[in-house]
């Protein structure tokens, strides 16, 4: 009892002290949290969504997917003849059908030729207005399409694109293009997904989606009273003999939410992820304000111990105190989380997903988690400060108060930090002799946890000599109040150490991640130059096929020497070892393309397969079939017919464009799958005559004018992309160790807080004596520089080593270029100086203004 | 008697005042109404250029403050106070400090010196901050004269307080500071060292022409001084010119007699 009451007093008196810990613990269960209220609460919302935009039977075509998507290779939706609706309505049972058309294989652009799509990657979606949209939105203004000449846009994307009544859009489909006027909005009863919509009446949606009338993309069924959803189904299976895909609102609800439930695992446990992180770096900070609290405490606990207290007692009390700490840490961070999920809900909002808050969920799990977690991490952090407080001498009490002894670095621990960080080093080293890349990721990841815990256990031995060099480069030009920092920084290595480490773990990171990065670029930028002999692509960032139309277009701009085109046909391969590999890949192209990326050989000119009925096959896949030049491959088609192709070239696997690519020529391919089957081009490769590549590029920007889906790029922009692409991905990485970078940032401004509490007396003494506030608020802020850059360059040091280990185990996968980009690395140390200055503002203020003769007469 | 002005303001010291630093009606409160606190009344004091004049008076009795405001480590709530010819109240915070690092010394009772300097790194501390480089000759001969040579590389931790407070004279005494405050220097030494360091004061003042005031208690540290100052509820109430030990200890048994007596 008495152990519980001098915690908690211990705990309130000195909550300033205990509050930057809290922070961190707070951070890292709301983030948990967060992340785990923001994904239940999308489910909930996409679940909401689904069962309310299913029909009790849905009857769709065979070749379309479970989740309704449309989106095909040939750029039309997979349709049904108008006689299916004839005959489901004759079905027992069935209170009415009706016949649907939509597809997403569609760019819908405003009377300048701007994309109205979604910004986000949603999917632009066009169909005939039907009284299943009739349930989840309602016309706001206008009418619904009664004649070609009409469109209705949903009122989000009317919004955001300024859109009015009467403005003219054109839908460009596989079809054509056809023009239209706005004659009314729709507004979503139901959360917004995100997607832009677009109706049109129901002859008009058949011609322009598909090309034709009489046909539908699915058949929605409603069952009369009585009947259930499965019995439905059942009966217009039978009456369908069978012929089409026919779901219950329950499975196209879970087929959804199955595909929405994968991408969220996904963004959660990436999350998670980084979670984790923080809550590691907020480990150290736990472990660091509890030993200076201890250390602080000494004469107290001293005292304590003198007069009866047992070891056990003392350790219990400062663990309870860490209880304490969890507690308040965690309830904070749970409910800081579901604020941190409202906001990611209103950030959805900004990005044009509405999420209504009435769907949050929270199920019992999460604040339950997110308790126990910051509990036991607290605890568990506090465990060596605590154990280090029971062993304090009844002593301590007698002697005289001043600083805390130094804890020396001890030999120990730098054998053992030493130790591991070898160990580390040497997996790091077999990672980079693996010659497969599998067995290489393993040592890489050992060689990341033990030189990474090696650097945390040696970093207070690391910290006296790293910080003597910093000071002799940095603080020396500060004369005494340089020398002084350099001293207080110094004078304690474990602290700093510790302090340092928790910087190190988030900046490791960042520069092992911008070290794969950017070879990544750098190697594919080699790659491109070496193998690449097309000047321009044209693609969609959205991977939609090119059309016909737009393709044409292509070929008509003059100037250019050749212009290949390039498809992917999904099919089973059946490989002389009487193996089937089901679901490959097949790259068509024309034999052109060959010239336009010279992918290397392993064996046979890949020119040759594009001779008729041959292939190339890539390295990986010989080896495993053991195929050989010549060797014949039965390649069933999806769409088509099953061809059996000869091996004319096998590809290597040292390559970063096209790899694992499996080529055969249009013109083959064409044989086998019928022409109303065989797919748009996914990319067109132009080539400009000599010296005439500027004036093609125009002239292929203004072809490509009417088709603003897709992108022009030439050697430099599409190089350009790629970093953009990488870029960001990057960014978004860096943006979620933000989280542990502030943990950490925390973590110095704790340490320099308690530092400047413990060294009241010292401070009031150099100001009684003549040191300015100005003096001693740059003297801080100079030890916390250097604190900040120490845990810097150990975490560029260690996170380069990282990347550059990455970068060797993915040569094998043709990450051939090891490219550190310097400049990031030296904005982070740079930045790191920066957060150095940050951290130390407040404690500078307090000293400052602390009451020089107060400060003296400080115990 | 609330005035110790007994000095000529203008002695022969070239044009110099002979008087180092004078309170004028120096009044110090804490608090308001009916908690106010006087712990300066009305002061006035004189501190004789080249002097050591000694602070006294019972705990509470405002010696300790009267310190303080002199040395510019407190605010007066009414009252001048001069450092020489400069007025020290209302002085802004940087100024103070400014002069407290150029033209004062401290020794404090306790805890004098940075753990995290050596002896002359903490000796040259206020001429360090001041970015002035010391004056090698009498640096090496108050070095000399505290007895630190052979000790100058040490740590505080590595020094007997007897050699920490020794260290802190030489600190106060190597910037020349025009004026050097003690705050019960010896309070925390044993007679053997408290005897050294009030024997290295003594000296700076009749060697080195060094001006001293300090704060004590203690009747024998008091008897090194040329002049001692009792102070009893914020006023001063006696002085004695070169008293001793027996004459002090004569003098404060009076004021307690007469204290239990009132």
């Amino acid at each position: 009892m008495t152990v519980l009451k001098t915690s908690m007093r211990n705990f309130l008196a000195h909550k300033g002290r205990m509050a930057l810990s809290a922070v961190a613990v707070l951070l890292s269960v709301a983030f948990v949290c967060g992340t785990l209220v923001f994904t239940d609460t999308m489910n909930t919302t996409f679940d909401k969504l689904f069962a309310a935009t299913s029909s009790d039977v849905t009857v769709s075509a065979k070749k379309s997917s479970d989740t309704g998507e449309t989106t095909s290779g040939n750029g039309k939706p997979p349709v049904m003849p108008a006689a299916v609706l004839d005959e489901v309505q004759g079905v027992r049972g069935v209170k009415s059908a009706e016949g649907t058309v939509f597809s997403t294989s569609v760019t819908v652009v405003d009377a300048d030729k701007d994309s109205l799509s979604p910004s986000s990657g949603a999917p632009t979606i066009v169909g005939n207005w039907n009284t299943n949209d009739a349930r989840t939105m309602e016309i706001t203004s206008g009418a619904a399409p009664r004649n070609a000449g009409q469109i209705m846009v949903d009122a989000d994307t009317a919004d955001k694109h300024g859109l009015e009544l009467g403005d003219e859009l054109g839908v460009i489909t596989a079809v054509g293009t056809h023009r239209a006027k706005i004659s009314g909005f729709a507004d979503f009863t139901v959360t917004n997904p995100g997607a832009a919509m677009f109706y049109l009446d129901t002859e008009t949606a058949q011609r322009t989606l598909v090309g034709e009338t009489g046909v539908y993309t699915n058949v929605n069924v409603t069952a009369e009273s009585g009947v259930t959803d499965d019995r439905l189904k059942k009966d217009v299976s039978a009456a369908l003999d069978g012929a089409y895909k026919v779901q219950t609102a329950q499975e196209v609800a879970d087929a959804n939410a199955e595909e929405v439930g994968d991408f969220m695992g996904v963004l959660k446990y990436a999350m998670l992820g980084f979670a984790g992180i923080a809550f590691l770096v907020g480990i150290f900070l736990i472990i660091n304000t509890f030993s200076m609290l201890v250390a602080q405490r000494t004469r107290e606990i001293g005292l304590m111990r003198a007069i009866g207290s047992s070891r056990k007692q003392v350790n219990r009390s400062v663990l309870v105190e860490a209880l304490l700490l969890g507690v308040v840490g965690s309830v904070l961070g749970v409910a800081a989380g579901v604020g941190l999920a409202v906001g990611l809900m209103k950030l959805m909002g900004q990005m044009g997903m509405e999420l209504s808050t009435d769907d949050l969920t929270i199920a019992w799990t999460t604040p339950v988690l997110g308790l126990v977690l910051g509990v036991v991490v607290t605890v568990l952090a506090a465990y060596l400060p605590a154990r280090r407080a029971g062993r304090i001498s009844p002593m301590a009490a007698l002697r005289d108060a001043g600083t805390p002894a130094d804890a020396k670095a001890g030999v120990v621990r730098a054998v053992l930090g030493l130790l591991l960080t070898g160990a580390g080093g040497y997996a790091l080293y077999l990672a980079t002799a693996a010659d497969q890349a599998s067995d290489g990721s393993l040592w890489l990841g050992l060689g990341v946890v033990a030189s990474l815990i090696g650097f945390v256990v040696v970093g207070p031995v690391l910290a006296a000599g790293v910080v003597r060099v910093l000071s002799v480069v940095l603080l020396r030009a500060f004369g005494p109040v340089g020398r002084m920092a350099e001293r207080n920084a110094l004078r304690n290595p474990r602290r700093t150490g510790a302090t340092g480490a928790a910087l190190m773990i988030g900046l490791a990171l960042v520069a092992c991640l911008s070290v794969v990065g950017s070879s990544m670029v750098a190697s594919a930028t080699d790659q491109l130059d070496k193998t690449v002999g097309t000047d321009f692509i044209i693609q969609n960032d959205q991977t939609q096929p090119i059309t016909e139309q737009a393709v044409r277009a292509v070929k008509s701009v003059d100037g250019l020497e050749r212009v290949t085109e390039y498809k992917i046909l999904d099919a089973d391969l059946i490989t002389p070892d009487g193996e089937r590999s089901k679901n490959e890949t097949i790259n068509a192209a024309d034999p052109s393309y060959a010239e336009d990326v010279r992918t290397k050989t392993v064996a046979g000119d890949l020119a040759n397969a594009y001779r008729p009925d041959s292939m190339s096959v890539f390295e990986g896949f010989a080896e495993e079939h053991g195929i050989k030049i010549g060797s014949p491959v039965k390649v069933d088609f999806k769409d088509g017919t099953t061809a059996t192709l000869t091996v004319r070239a096998i590809t290597s696997d040292e390559v970063v464009v096209d790899k694992g690519a499996m080529y055969a020529s249009i013109t083959t391919v064409a044989k086998y799958v019928p022409a109303e089957d065989m797919p748009l081009d996914i990319l067109v490769f132009a080539t400009a005559k000599e010296g005439q590549q500027e004036a093609a590029y125009q002239a292929l920007k203004t072809a490509l004018h009417d088709f603003p889906q897709y992108q022009v790029r030439d050697q430099t922009d599409y190089k350009e992309a790629l970093k953009d692409q990488v870029g960001q991905l990057l960014n978004m990485i860096y943006g979620l160790l933000g989280l542990a970078i502030i943990v950490a940032i925390l973590g110095v401004v704790n340490t320099l807080a308690l530092s400047v509490v413990e060294r009241t007396r010292e401070i009031g003494l150099m100001r009684a004596i003549g040191l300015s506030r100005r003096q001693l608020r740059r003297m801080i802020r100079l030890e916390s520089v250097v604190i900040a850059l120490f845990g810097a360059l150990l975490g560029l040091g260690l996170g380069m080593v990282w990347g550059a280990t990455a970068q060797q185990l993915l040569a094998l996968e043709g990450l051939k270029v090891l490219d550190i980009p310097w400049p990031t690395i030296g904005g982070v140390f740079v930045g790191s100086a920066f957060v150095g200055l940050f951290a130390a503002l407040i404690p500078a203020f307090r000293a400052g203004r602390m009451n020089v003769l107060n400060a003296i007469a400080t115990d | 008697m609330t005035s110790a002005v007994t000095i000529p303001r203008h002695g022969g010291t070239g044009g110099r005042t002979a008087v180092a630093a004078r309170a004028r009606q120096v009044v110090k409160a804490y608090g308001a109404g009916e908690t106010r606190v006087v712990a300066l009344d009305h002061v006035d004091v004189d501190i004789a250029r080249g002097q050591f004049t000694a602070i006294m008076g019972p705990s509470g009795s405002g010696k300790s403050t009267l310190m303080h405001c002199l040395a510019g480590l407190d605010t007066v709530t009414s009252g001048q106070i001069y450092l020489d010819e400069t007025e020290i109240t209302g002085l802004k915070d940087k100024k103070l400090t400014q002069l407290r690092r150029d033209r004062i010394g401290f020794i404090f009772q306790a805890f004098n010196l940075l753990p995290t300097l050596n002896a002359i790194e903490n000796i040259t501390l206020p001429m360090d901050i001041a970015g002035r480089k010391p004056d090698q000759d009498w640096l090496d001969r108050v070095v000399d004269t505290v007895g630190l040579a052979g000790r100058l590389k040490h740590r505080p931790t590595q020094l007997s307080g007897g050699q920490q407070q020794r260290v802190a004279v030489a600190r106060a005494l190597a910037a020349r500071p025009e004026i050097i405050f003690g705050d019960e220097p010896t309070g925390n030494l044993d007679s053997r060292a408290g005897a050294e360091v009030l024997g290295f004061l003594r000296r700076s003042v009749s060697d080195l022409g060094q001006t001293i005031v300090m704060v004590t208690h203690d009747p024998v540290a008091a008897s090194y001084a040329d002049r001692v100052l009792y102070l009893a509820d914020g006023r001063i109430v006696d002085e004695m010119y070169n008293p001793t030990a027996e004459q002090v200890l004569d003098r404060m048994k009076d004021f307690d007699a007469r204290g239990r007596t009132s």
